[in-house]
C-alpha cells in the first residue's frame, strides 16, 4: 500500500514541480533571448570578410535532467512507441539555454557576431537519472581595436 | 551584409499535449496489454507443464540433489507426517496418480509448502504451533491437493513464461519506474491465478477432512493462527484480496464453514490429538 502510495506521490512531486521548473525556465530563456537578439549567432560557416574580427571559440553548456513523471511517461512509450513528447520541451530548453549561455560568453569578450555555431548533446548518467549535456559552441567574432 | 536573430515563434520543437491525459492512456494500455499477455502466458504455460507426466518430474527432482529436510534426519516425525498423508491420500481425489514425499525441516519458519515431485515441506515452525492432528491433517490435505493438481509444475511453466515475455518487456522500457510498474502489474495478474488454486487446495482439503474425521472441527486453525502471526494488517481487505497470493485468512475461515454446510459435514467433532512423542520429538 505505501509503495503504490509512494508512487503516487513522486509523480506528482514530478509533475507539479517540473511543470513549475518548465514555466520559469521558459520566461527566462524568452526574455534573455530579446536581449541577447542584437548578437546574432549565425549557422553559416563563412564569416563577413568586410571588418578586422579577432576570433574566438565560445561555448554553452547545459545539463538537465527528467523528472520522475517525464521518466515513468518515457518509460511506457518505449513500449508502445511514437514520440516521446515528454522530454521535447526538456531537449528545447537545454539548447536554448546552451546558445544564451554561449551568447552570453560572447558578449562579454566584446564579440558582435558569432559564426559557424554547432550542437553537441551528450547522454550523462545513463540509467536512472536520465540527463543529458546540451553544448553549443561557435566562433565569435570580436572587433579589433586597430581596425 | 547585416546579420540578425530574430525571436523565433514558440511551440514548434515542443508538441503541444496534455501530460496527464498521455500518461493515463499510457498506463491503462500498458495494464490491458500485460493483464492479457500474463493471462494467456499463465494459461498456456500451466497447461503444457501440465502434460509433464508425474513420473517424469519425480525422476527429475531424485535426481537433484537438494534436501528439504534441511540436514534433519528427525525419523520419527517424518514417518508419522508421511503416514498421516498416507491416510489423507485415501480420500483425496488423485487422478495422475501422484505420490508424495514428506519431508520434515527444523528451521523456525511458520510455513509449509508443495513443490515438484510431490514433495511437501513442513517446518518446525509452524509443526510447533499445531494444538491437534485435525488442523495439521487440515495443512497436509491442502499442500497434497497441491500436488494433486499439479499446481507446483503448472505454476512453475506459467510463471516462466510470464517471466520471460515480461523481461522482454521490461528490457525495452529501461530500468527507470516504468519497469517497475510493468513487473508490479504483471505479478499482480499472476496472483489472480494463485489464489484460484488456493481456493482450489482448500475445497478439496475440507472434503477430505470431513471424510476423514467426520467433521471438520480444527480445520480453520491454520487460517487464525495466520492472522494471529500476522498481526495487525494496514492494507484494507479489497485490496488484500486482489493483490495477495493468498485468498484473505477471514475469507478462507468462511470458506471453509461455507463447504462443510455445503457438503451437510458437522462442524463440530472430537478431535483426534497429535502422537504422544510429538512435543519431544520435534
Amino acid at each position: 500500500m505505501s509503495n503504490v502510495i509512494g508512487f503516487i506521490l513522486l509523480l506528482l512531486i514530478g509533475l507539479y514541480f517540473g511543470k513549475r521548473a518548465e514555466k520559469r525556465h521558459y520566461k527566462s530563456i524568452i526574455e534573455r533571448e530579446h536581449k541577447l537578439n542584437a548578437l546574432p549567432a549565425i549557422a553559416s560557416r563563412f564569416p563577413p570578410t568586410d571588418g578586422f574580427f579577432h576570433h574566438q571559440l565560445v561555448t554553452g553548456s547545459t545539463v538537465v535532467s527528467s523528472d520522475y513523471f517525464k521518466s515513468f511517461t518515457a518509460g511506457l512509450i518505449n513500449i508502445f512507441g511514437g514520440q516521446v513528447t515528454p522530454f521535447e520541451s526538456l531537449i528545447d530548453r537545454a539548447r536554448r539555454e546552451s546558445v544564451l549561455r554561449m551568447k552570453a560568453q560572447a558578449k562579454a569578450s566584446g564579440a558582435e557576431m558569432i559564426f559557424n555555431i554547432k550542437f553537441e548533446t551528450s547522454r550523462i548518467a545513463a540509467g536512472r537519472t536520465g540527463a543529458i549535456e546540451v553544448m553549443s559552441y561557435g566562433t565569435a567574432l570580436i572587433p579589433r581595436s586597430d581596425r | 551584409m547585416k546579420y540578425e536573430n530574430r525571436q523565433p515563434k514558440e511551440g514548434i520543437n515542443v508538441s503541444k499535449h496534455s501530460p496527464v491525459k498521455l500518461l493515463l492512456q499510457l498506463m491503462v494500455a500498458t495494464l490491458v496489454m500485460a493483464v492479457m499477455l500474463i493471462f494467456l502466458l499463465q494459461v498456456s504455460g500451466s497447461w503444457l507443464a501440465k502434460k509433464i507426466p508425474f513420473r517424469f518430474e519425480e525422476s527429475v527432482m531424485e535426481k537433484v540433489p537438494y534436501d528439504f529436510g534441511g540436514g534433519s534426519d528427525n525419523e520419527q516425525v517424518t514417518a508419522y507426517l508421511n503416514e498421516l498423508a498416507s491416510r489423507i491420500d485415501e480420500y483425496l481425489p488423485n487422478p495422475d496418480n501422484v505420490r508424495y514425499t514428506v519431508h520434515y525441516n527444523p528451521q523456525d519458519t511458520f510455513n509449509a509448502f508443495a513443490t515438484v515431485g510431490g514433495n511437501i515441506v513442513f517446518f518446525k515452525g509452524l509443526l510447533d504451533k499445531m494444538p491437534n492432528e485435525n488442523a495439521l491433517a487440515m495443512v497436509m490435505a491442502h499442500e497434497m491437493a497441491h500436488v494433486a493438481h499439479r499446481d507446483p509444475v503448472s505454476g512453475l511453466g506459467g510463471g516462466v513464461a510470464s517471466m520471460v515475455a515480461l523481461s522482454a518487456l521490461l528490457g525495452s522500457s529501461g530500468s527507470g519506474p516504468a519497469s517497475t510498474f510493468i513487473s508490479n502489474t504483471g505479478g499482480l495478474a499472476s496472483v489472480q491465478f494463485t489464489r484460484k488454486m488456493e481456493n482450489n487446495a482448500d475445497d478439496e482439503a475440507i472434503t477430505a477432512l470431513g471424510k476423514m474425521y467426520g467433521h471438520t472441527q480444527g480445520a480453520d486453525t491454520l487460517f487464525r493462527l495466520i492472522a494471529q502471526q500476522r498481526g495487525e494488517n494496514t492494507t484494507p481487505d479489497w485490496l488484500e484480496r486482489f493483490s495477495s497470493t493468498h485468498p484473505l485468512d477471514a475469507d478462507r475461515v468462511a470458506n471453509i464453514a461455507e463447504k462443510a454446510r455445503q457438503q451437510e459435514l458437522p462442524i463440530q467433532g472430537a478431535l483426534t490429538p497429535l502422537p504422544a512423542f510429538w512435543n519431544n520429538a520435534l
